[in-house]
């Protein structure tokens, strides 16, 4: 076995120790050997004998010493020297460092110079960016939440096609769609050859150019426009058509395909009964007095059946107008409270029952029902008026019914009759209120509640095929753009020669019920998140837990605290390695250890193959620091000071992150080594795979 | 012979209305708006009501809701005739207590159809 000994490298401490060790027995040994030898020719007595038996001796003892003396006062304050300037590449803003030691005593206060030095000019660097930059970092906040509150999905490509930017509303219209990531393909997204050809014939101008392409089931209207002034960015401002399209557009084309039918019965009619008419009596009761009655009778039922198809054409495309836009009740009931707080006599409605979406013209509704709510208060007898309103939300098959609810009986028909006729004067051209149920192709009637002590005016709505509640609000500032990754090369040029830092990476971490994966062990929970550009994306994350279909043993539950019950109801791993795999898309994987993880997410027989290069940060800290002992995780952490949440640590996700924070600690030493590409990283941690072989 | 009344303000309907009832074998009385019609179910309550949504005055509905809200006439067949069609209008029509519903134009057969069905239940 050879240990190929680095040039520039401190030897390992065991080597050292060894070579020292042999040296010295062999003097030893050979001083004893050269001792007896002397004392057994010359006799030597007294005092000439001990010179002799110390002379002999002096050479191994020497070499003994010094070797302790160099391992004390030079080799091991080199190793920590090593430890101290790794870590202060590595983040040089780690704290408790500690003086050299020995021989390299002196070298304390020039390494604190450099520090220091180091640190100050960083700061200095910080703050001059901080100082400098203060306005064009405000103005690109505030041009970001601008974006970001656009209710137009926008997406910003690169000359590539890279996704740099993508506000909010995109986020939802794309929502579930793996591909909808920074850096990611525009072509995995929306996969049309028009889009493809329009971006191609883009004007440099910035003139728009508009089309529809499909997605999913839906149409989009996207309008694309090349950035001025830029490198090929192109911005897409994106309208789901829809609605619109097969409302309007399928509507329209049912009208008008309905009134051709229409005109063709209602000649026929009014020509037959024109014909009959100018019978005479002698030929009543004919056949020809039969055939123009059965005609009338056909015409007639054709006429009915196509002017009931007709009337549906209108009433759709009445409730698809355009100002019928989704609403959640809770918005709507408590704006409606807003609205009425400062009207005086009326109080509050209170929300009882679930929450749902509908479909209405949000401010002629409110208006309708300010004025209804009044109506009712003057309706209610003297005793009642005070008593709150509920407002309830019914399901029904087509639509749902916004009923106000109220303690007593239900109103009389001529009551609502009556109110219908009220114009709602804050409204553009002041509408009655039956206009506005028309408008939503409503109509208003009170019922009595099966309690037999409440009544309730019921109001139905156009139903929307949308279940839950809103999604809740996101963080303020999420990482919806960069635009670094313009700068990246070309994706079509070899991923070998990628620059380590503009590499898409996706740090992972399992945790299991044991460690015999190649026996019955498997996976029980599995965390990942992304690092593009050298940067680790904060809620760009992978977190799953795992089923894994047999018991955990205490002794793994110690470690990542995942117990039978944690699992309970959660996906297994064939399930969950699909979507795994469509998180890591097109990234490099990377893990501490990573052979272990990689044989977790590939159990024998699995779907998923994950074929894409890995990089190991346990053999790039042994490439690195081969002199050093200690490269587990959590000796990394401590030694390079990096920090994580207290209680991440043994989470697949925690790990994940600290991995991923150990990769960034890394990769400025790897650098400083000219291991700049992604083929340079993973010649260097085969070496190290090597070496570790051999020696093992 | 039952006896069917017939309210609708548009004379032409009342007219072939009341022809293809007698035809199919119904005795008819018919009024033009719901103050007539109301007065007349009190005159002499009929077996079954045909009553048109739209009437200059009190509307059908109104009509309807004041009969179901009379346990003499809880049980009274009525059909709501309408030129509107809206389904949300059938469904308060059914709302109020209405027993079926017929949107104009509409088919003589299947009215007089929808007639019989009514009277061989309530009968």
């Amino acid at each position: 076995m050879g240990t190929r000994h680095q040039p520039g490298h401190l030897p390992k401490r065991q080597s050292l120790l060894g070579l020292w060790l042999l040296l010295s027995g062999i003097s030893l040994f050979g001083g004893a050997a050269f001792a007896l030898w002397l004392d057994s020719l010359f006799h030597p007595t007294g005092l000439a004998r001990l010179a002799l038996w110390l002379g002999c001796f002096s050479g191994g003892g020497t070499i003994f010493l010094v070797g302790l003396l160099l391992e004390r006062q030079l080799f091991t304050p080199l190793r920590h020297l090593q430890v101290q300037l790794a870590r202060l590449v590595a983040n040089p803003d780690a704290r408790d460092d500690y003086p050299p030691e020995g021989w390299l005593r002196g070298l304390g206060p020039d390494l604190v110079r450099v520090r220091e030095a180091w640190r100050a000019d960083r700061r200095a660097l910080a703050t001059a960016h901080t100082e400098g930059a203060r306005s064009a970092v405000r103005i690109r906040l505030e041009l970001e939440s601008l974006l970001q509150v656009l209710d137009t999905p926008l997406l910003l490509c690169d000359q590539h096609r890279r996704l740099l930017l993508f506000n909010h509303a995109a986020e939802t219209l794309f929502e579930g769609h793996p591909c909808l990531g920074l850096g990611k393909r525009l072509e995995s997204l929306i996969d049309t050859a028009s889009l493809t050809d329009a971006l191609a014939r883009l004007p440099s101008d910035g003139a728009p150019r508009e089309l529809l392409v499909p997605f999913d089931d839906r149409w989009l209207c996207c309008v694309l426009r090349r950035v001025p002034q830029s490198d090929g960015e192109t911005l897409l401002t994106l309208t789901d058509t829809t609605a619109s399209l097969t409302g309007d557009l399928g509507n329209r084309v049912a009208l008008a395909k309905r009134l051709p039918a229409l005109r063709r019965h209602s000649a026929g009619l009014a020509s037959a009964a024109e014909a009959l008419t100018r019978l005479d009596d002698a030929s009543l009761d004919t056949a020809l007095h039969r055939r123009l009655t059965r005609v009338i009778g056909e015409e007639s039922d054709a006429l009915g059946r196509e002017l009931e198809a007709f009337g549906q054409c209108v009433d759709e495309l009445q409730q698809q107008g355009e100002r019928l836009v989704p609403i959640w009740s809770n918005d709507l009931w408590q704006t409606l409270n807003e609205r009425i707080a400062g009207s005086s006599g009326v109080g509050h409605v209170t929300p009882i029952g679930m929450p749902a979406w509908l479909k209405g013209d949000a401010c002629a509704l409110l208006a309708m029902l300010e004025t209804l709510i009044q109506h009712l208060i003057e309706a209610l007898p003297a005793d009642r008026k005070r008593l709150p309103l509920e407002g309830e939300i019914c399901l029904g098959n087509k639509r749902v019914y916004l009923d106000l609810v109220w303690r007593g009986v239900p109103l009389a028909q001529h009551a609502l009759s009556d109110w219908q006729e009220t114009r709602l004067a804050s409204l553009p051209l002041a509408p009655s209120i039956g206009d506005m149920l028309n408008h939503h192709g409503s109509e208003l009637w009170s019922l009595a509640d099966g309690d037999g002590e409440h009544a309730r005016l019921r109001l139905p709505l156009p139903a929307l095929e949308r279940v839950g509640a809103p999604p809740p609000a996101k963080p303020a500032r999420p990482e919806f753009h960069d635009f670094g990754i313009a700068d990246l090369p070309p994706p079509d040029a070899e991923l070998a020669v990628r620059p380590l830092r503009a590499l898409e990476i996706v740090s992972f971490d399992t945790e299991t019920t044991g460690l015999e994966l190649r026996r019955d062990d498997t996976v029980v929970s599995l965390g990942a998140c992304r690092i593009v550009n050298a940067r680790l994306l904060a809620n760009d994350t992978f977190d799953q837990r795992v089923d894994p279909g047999r018991p955990i043993p205490p002794a793994s539950t110690a470690i990542h605290g995942l117990t039978d019950a944690d699992v309970a109801g959660a996906p297994p791993l064939n399930v969950v390695l699909p979507r795994f795999r469509r998180y890591v898309g097109d990234a490099v994987l990377l893990a501490h250890n990573a052979a272990f993880d990689l044989l977790a997410i590939q159990p024998p027989g699995a779907s998923e193959a994950f074929s894409m290069p890995v990089l190991d940060t346990l053999l790039l800290s042994r490439a690195l620091d081969s002199g050093l002992d200690g490269h587990d995780l959590d000796t990394l952490a401590s030694r390079f000071d990096l920090s994580i949440a207290e209680g991440a640590r043994h989470t697949a996700l925690g790990d994940a992150r600290l991995t991923a924070k150990l990769w960034l600690a890394l990769l400025p030493r790897l650098e400083a080594r000219g291991i700049v590409t992604l083929e340079d990283a993973l010649q260097l941690q085969a070496g190290a795979f090597d070496r570790e072989d051999a020696s093992a | 012979m039952a006896r069917v009344l017939v309210v609708d303000d548009e004379p032409n309907i009342v007219l072939s209305l009341e022809f293809l009832m007698q035809q199919a074998g119904f005795e008819v009385v018919t009024a033009d708006d719901g103050e007539s019609a109301l007065q007349s179910v009190a005159d002499a309550m009929p077996d079954l009501l045909l009553l048109d949504i739209s009437l200059p005055g009190i509307s059908g509905f109104e009509v309807l809701e004041r009969l179901r809200a009379q346990s003499a006439y809880a049980e009274l067949p009525i059909i709501m005739l309408t030129a509107h069609g809206r389904e949300v209008e059938r469904e308060k029509g059914l709302a109020l207590g209405a027993d079926d519903y017929i949107t104009k134009p509409f088919s003589t057969q299947a009215l007089v159809d929808k007639v019989q069905a009514l009277l061989d239940e309530a009968g």
